[in-house]
């Protein structure tokens, strides 16, 4: 009936509707084509998959409706046109192209052979991956059509990854566009896959081109071959560059670390000669003291949990303060001029806190609380990740260097402790209560091991033995950066932190600290005195 | 014949400047005082000639040959430099005849020792002191205990920093009479002191040092009468 | 103003003259040499005679640190390291006198899956040879450590510090368990000494004997050194080192020497004790264990050489007795016990006793 084909015809044009430029199916053709012949059918697949890449989003859905049905053995072939079936055997369907109810009379219901079934599985892929509802049709798709991925054209795994919103689906979607890109038979394209790959280096792409050299166009095709080299030496640098900042971070947060553990001891040393051993176990109680504070906002504010490490910081502070003034005011201050005593007696004290700790608390490691301002990071470069537990000791680090500067040289405290330092007698004789001087000199020094506490939490362990870890290389970094020098133990913490952290992966942790400590015992023999101790005159 | 020159010497503690380019000669036989106010870069000077600080440039001869800037403390002592320190440095746990006898050095053999040791207790006047801990003695006898350590190796150079302070008039009339019975041809003297009178009675020659320069040398009666020297020092 | 300076410094308390002899050593090591003879004739308990000694090595230990921080002003916080020396070598003597005679290689040695002893092994069958080599090796490292240290004039606290570190480093390079020493778990399992089972009561009362009389002897030893010309030297180094120095003396040369001596007599401690307690880890090297050396020679009495042996015997008796008793008092009464001796006591608990009390100035700010 040529009437009802030229309105089919006209409705059709109708219906389907005219992006500006872009392609657009053709509808009737592709029903025709899977109701035709084996070779059609697998031309009408093929030119889909071909063409899926540009075509409109609805043109896609009524593909895929029809390979659907034709998998499910739904679509029924009159002499014209194509029925979709409600159920396969049904007697009545709709229009393919139409929508309108039709009856089936004797129309043929296709079956996919074998030949056709793999073009068939890609094509439902494909559009599936395109337009499905959810990610989880969206990854059938993608796996579907990953089994045949040489076949589908880069435009189209280009558009499914734009408009993925699941992020690891679309990662995976990246992962085989690449992949296929690479192994493409067209050698521009291999290129510029090469190149794409190149502009975002780490070392997954690295072992992915680096993989590629053994590919039979890396010997044969010259312009392949300077390509992938170029790629190859961009990608390498790049991740050595990333390798080479993890290491600088990973340094300056143990450096950061070790700076606050080792700054109160210098001033206390640099005061008054006293070498605290008990340093490490002030810097285990600001440890505790932030788990205390943690329960605390536990059992009375637990939306504010979060908060914890901040509040942490003066609760830290002042609490260590608080016991290292008493331990200066009961025991310190008899010790007067008597720095190998001090040092016994600051041992027994360190002796009395590991165990007090010990049987008050006890021996297990302390459960923390990640709050979301010290978890996972953010990828800068490369492989390298911008760990927010570690900006944070840094971060705190550096704020605990600059309130001590300020302490040390804007306020009266600060001016009396450095006059102390300098000639004890003659600020005594000058009236200055040097004796008084000493216990807030030792409290400060404390409560910047208790804040060294705080900032730890989120990064070691916490138990009760933890303080014995930092307390050789605290030691180490104020033999070597001089005596009551803050800027020496600055300088100090960087270097020796920095070095651990460079050995240690070449050599082995032991092996880092055996060097340093040789370092420490040969940079000495030229200065004694350390980095930048004040050359007093007798 | 030894002696002591000491050419252009400079010596620096961080950015402060506690010798300038000093230079000084001391003949042997002389003795030589060293007067300026406090910080001048007195016991710098002997800090640097007995070893224990290292100027920035400079020379400090012993005779013609020794440089001793480049030499450590024991080996400047065994060339025969010895010196006596401002506080009285004697070992407190060992007894007066005991610090006397290491006084006299490692080059005095054994043998020796004993009949040395007898002189200098009879110059030093502690003959009845002699087996007493060196911790017990008053601070005058230390002094003069510590003058006999120094003098038991009969030093070539003999250095002396504020050797009667603490002392009391009739104990500092003693030191200057010891100290010029110290005199020989091939020993030179360099005192430190505060004590005019005292500086009066030993010294031949005085050197004023001012903020680690040399401002005066000569007589102390020319001192007395110098301008700089009374403005900076001495007072009118 | 002389005068008034005068009647200010009024002459301390304290012996004038210098004693001659020391009746506590002469006693100690009278009644080391009769306790020694007792066990022989006694046959006492073997815990007793084992625990006896123990407490005679450690008392060696403690007068190898009190010859250099009483008598010389170093205090090592690494002591413990020479005693570790002593230990290990005399522990591979005794597997490799094992192995000599027995043929089964010890466990740790399996464990690695090696095949024989390591080739360094070679030779410590013989007894001589493993006491030369433990003595000379913690003489070495004595050497090397001093010589650095020393000649940089690296004093007082940095010393003390540095040599926290040392043994500190120590123990992290033997926790590894591929040194051939026995890594983390050390060595254990002696079965032999010089041909006789280790475990029976004849070994057992030889060692407490041959340790007893090791005290006596090591205390006689420091005694005369002590007493000596080289002993008046240590002290005027302690007490003054700028003015030895200017007097002419080489003082790194003395502190080199007594150092080496000191860390030969801890590597002879540490050869006694080991077969004693049958087994040596690196606990042994932990920076706790060489400051406790420390504070027994702080509490028996610093730079007398039996109050170092008394501070030895008295903190490690009642830490034997109280760590069965009372495990977790123990560290506790230790520090109360430090901190009453630092703060009461300066002289240690000889002062209690009033057994020749020592004047603080008699030490200088240590």
């Amino acid at each position: 009936m040529p009437a009802l084909r030229a309105l089919l015809v006209l409705v059709c044009l109708a219906l389907v509707p005219a992006p500006a430029a872009a392609a657009s199916l053709d509808r009737a053709g592709f029903a025709a084509g899977l109701c035709d012949d084996a070779a059609a059918q697998v031309r009408a697949a093929e030119g889909l998959i071909q063409s899926a890449g540009e075509l409109p989003g609805d043109d896609l859905a009524f593909a895929a409706g029809l390979l659907g049905a034709l998998a499910e053995r739904r679509l029924a072939c009159p002499a014209d046109g194509a029925l979709l079936l409600d159920r396969p055997g049904a007697s009545e369907g709709h229009d393919a192209l139409t929508g309108l109810a039709r009856a089936t009379p004797d129309a043929r219901v296709p079956v996919l052979g074998l030949r056709q079934r793999a073009a068939m599985e890609t094509a439902r892929g494909v559009t599936a991956l395109l337009t499905g509802p959810d990610p989880a049709a969206r990854a059938a798709g993608l796996a579907a059509a990953e089994r045949r991925i040489a076949t589908v054209p880069a435009a189209v795994l280009d558009r499914a990854r734009d408009a993925e919103s699941d992020a690891g689906l679309k990662e995976r979607i990246t992962g085989l566009a690449q992949a296929a890109a690479l192994s493409s038979p067209d050698p521009v394209r291999r290129r510029a896959a090469i190149a794409a790959v190149a502009a975002h280096p780490s070392g997954a792409a690295k072992a992915r081109l680096a993989a590629l050299k053994g590919d039979p166009a890396y010997a044969a095709d010259p312009a392949f071959r300077a390509a992938l080299d170029a790629g190859l030496a961009t990608v390498s640098r790049a991740v050595a560059v990333g390798d080479g900042l993890a290491v600088v971070y990973n340094g300056l947060s143990f450096a950061s670390i070790l700076f606050m553990a080792a700054a109160g001891l210098a001033i206390i040393f640099g005061l008054m000669g006293v070498i605290n051993l008990a340093q490490g176990e002030f810097i285990m109680l600001g440890a505790y003291a932030t788990y205390g504070v943690q329960e605390a906002f536990r059992r009375l504010a637990p939306g504010l949990l979060d908060l914890y490490l901040v509040a942490a910081i003066p609760v830290a502070f002042c609490a260590v303060a608080l016991v290292g003034i008493v331990v200066e005011a009961l025991i310190l201050r008899h010790l007067y001029r008597r720095p190998l005593m001090s040092l016994l007696a600051t041992w027994a004290v360190s002796l009395f806190l590991v165990n007090l700790v010990r049987v008050t608390v006890g021996t297990q490691n302390l459960q923390f609380v990640m709050p979301a301002y010290v978890s996972g990071g953010v990828p800068l470069y490369a492989d390298f990740v911008v760990t927010w537990n570690r900006l944070f000791a840094i971060g705190f680090a550096a704020a605990t260097l600059v309130l001590t500067l300020l302490i040390l040289r804007r306020t009266p405290l600060g001016l009396d402790i450095r006059a102390v330092t300098q000639n004890r007698d003659m600020a005594a004789c000058l009236g200055l209560p040097t004796r008084r001087v000493d216990r807030l000199a030792f409290g400060l020094g404390s409560g910047i091991a208790g804040l060294a506490g705080v900032a730890l939490c989120p990064i070691y362990s916490v138990n009760p033995g933890m303080g014995s870890g930092f307390i050789v290389d605290s030691f180490m970094v104020v033999v070597l950066g001089g005596v009551g020098s803050l800027l020496g133990t600055l300088v100090a913490a960087l270097g020796i932190g920095g070095a651990n952290v460079l050995i240690e992966p070449v050599s082995g942790a032991v092996a880092a600290k055996v060097i340093v400590l040789v370092g420490i015992i040969l940079f000495l023999q030229r200065r004694p005195e350390g980095l930048f101790a004040v050359r007093r005159r007798r | 014949m030894t002696g002591l020159v000491i050419e252009a010497l400079t010596v620096a503690f961080g950015r402060f400047t506690a010798l300038d380019g000093v230079s000084l000669a001391v003949d042997p036989g002389e003795v030589r005082a060293v007067i300026g106010p406090n910080g001048a870069g007195k016991t710098t000077l002997l800090d640097v000639i007995s070893g224990i600080t290292k100027p920035v440039s400079g020379r400090v001869m012993l005779g013609d040959r020794i440089d001793l800037t480049t030499r450590s403390e024991a080996e400047i002592a065994r060339a025969g430099v010895r010196r006596k320190f401002q506080k009285p440095s004697v070992f407190p746990a060992l007894t007066v005849r005991e610090n006397l006898e290491i006084g006299c050095g490692p080059a005095v053999p054994a043998g020796a020792r004993p009949a040395r040791i007898a002189s200098v207790l009879g110059e030093i006047g502690l003959g009845p002191r002699a087996d007493i801990m060196a911790g017990r003695l008053s601070h005058g006898e230390k002094q003069w205990l510590e003058i006999g350590m120094v003098l038991a190796a009969e030093p070539a150079l003999l250095l002396l920093d504020e050797p009667v302070a603490g002392l009391s008039d009739a104990e500092t009339a003693q030191t200057a009479a010891l100290i010029r019975a110290l005199r020989r041809p091939d020993r030179a003297i360099l005192v430190i002191e505060h004590d005019m009178n005292f500086v009066e009675a030993v010294a031949d020659r005085v050197t004023v040092l001012h903020e680690g320069r040399t401002l005066y040398e000569g007589s102390l009666r020319g001192a007395r009468s110098d301008a700089r020297v009374i403005e900076v020092f001495l007072g009118r | 103003m002389s005068g008034a300076m005068q009647t200010v410094l009024a002459p301390p308390a304290g012996p004038a003259r210098r004693a001659v002899r020391d009746p506590l050593v002469a006693g100690l090591v009278g009644l080391c040499l009769a306790v020694a003879v007792g066990l022989l004739v006694a046959r006492p308990a073997p815990y007793l005679v084992n625990a006896l000694g123990q407490l005679a090595a450690f008392a060696i230990l403690a007068v190898s640190l009190d010859l250099v921080w009483g008598y010389l002003g170093i205090l090592s916080l690494g002591h413990g390291l020479f005693f570790a020396i002593g230990g290990y070598v005399c522990a591979m003597h005794l597997l490799s006198h094992g192995v000599a005679v027995t043929g089964v290689l010890p466990d740790f040695v399996q464990f690695m899956g090696w095949k024989s002893l390591p080739a360094y092994w070679a030779g410590l069958d013989h007894p001589a040879y493993a006491l030369v080599l433990a003595l000379a090796l913690a003489g070495l490292v004595a050497f090397l450590f001093g010589l650095a240290s020393f000649r940089s004039r690296v004093n007082g606290v940095y010393f003390s510090i540095i040599s926290q570190a040392l043994v500190y480093v120590a123990m992290l390079l033997m926790y590894r368990n591929d040194t051939g020493l026995g890594g983390n778990n050390g060595m254990t399992g002696f079965p032999l000494l010089f041909g006789w089972p280790m475990g029976s009561p004849g070994v057992a009362t030889g060692l407490a004997v041959a340790a007893l009389v090791a005290l006596a002897a090591v205390l006689a030893g420091t005694r005369l050194l002590v007493g000596s010309a080289v002993g008046r030297r240590m002290l005027a180094c302690r007490d003054d080192e700028t003015r030895l120095r200017t007097l002419g003396y080489s003082t790194t040369r003395l502190k080199l020497g007594i150092w080496c001596l000191s860390a030969m007599i801890a590597a002879l401690a540490g050869i006694l004790y080991v077969p004693q307690v049958g087994i040596i880890n690196p606990r042994v090297l932990a920076p706790d264990l060489s400051i406790e050396i420390a504070v027994w020679v702080a509490i028996g009495g610093l730079g007398r050489l039996g109050g170092a042996v008394i501070g030895a015997v008295l903190v490690n008796g009642l830490k034997f007795w109280l760590s069965a008793a009372m495990p977790e008092a123990w560290p506790f009464i230790l520090s109360g016990l430090v901190l009453v001796v630092v703060l009461a006591l300066p002289n240690g608990l000889l002062d209690l006793v009033a057994l020749r009390p020592r004047p603080t100035w008699l030490r200088s700010s240590r």
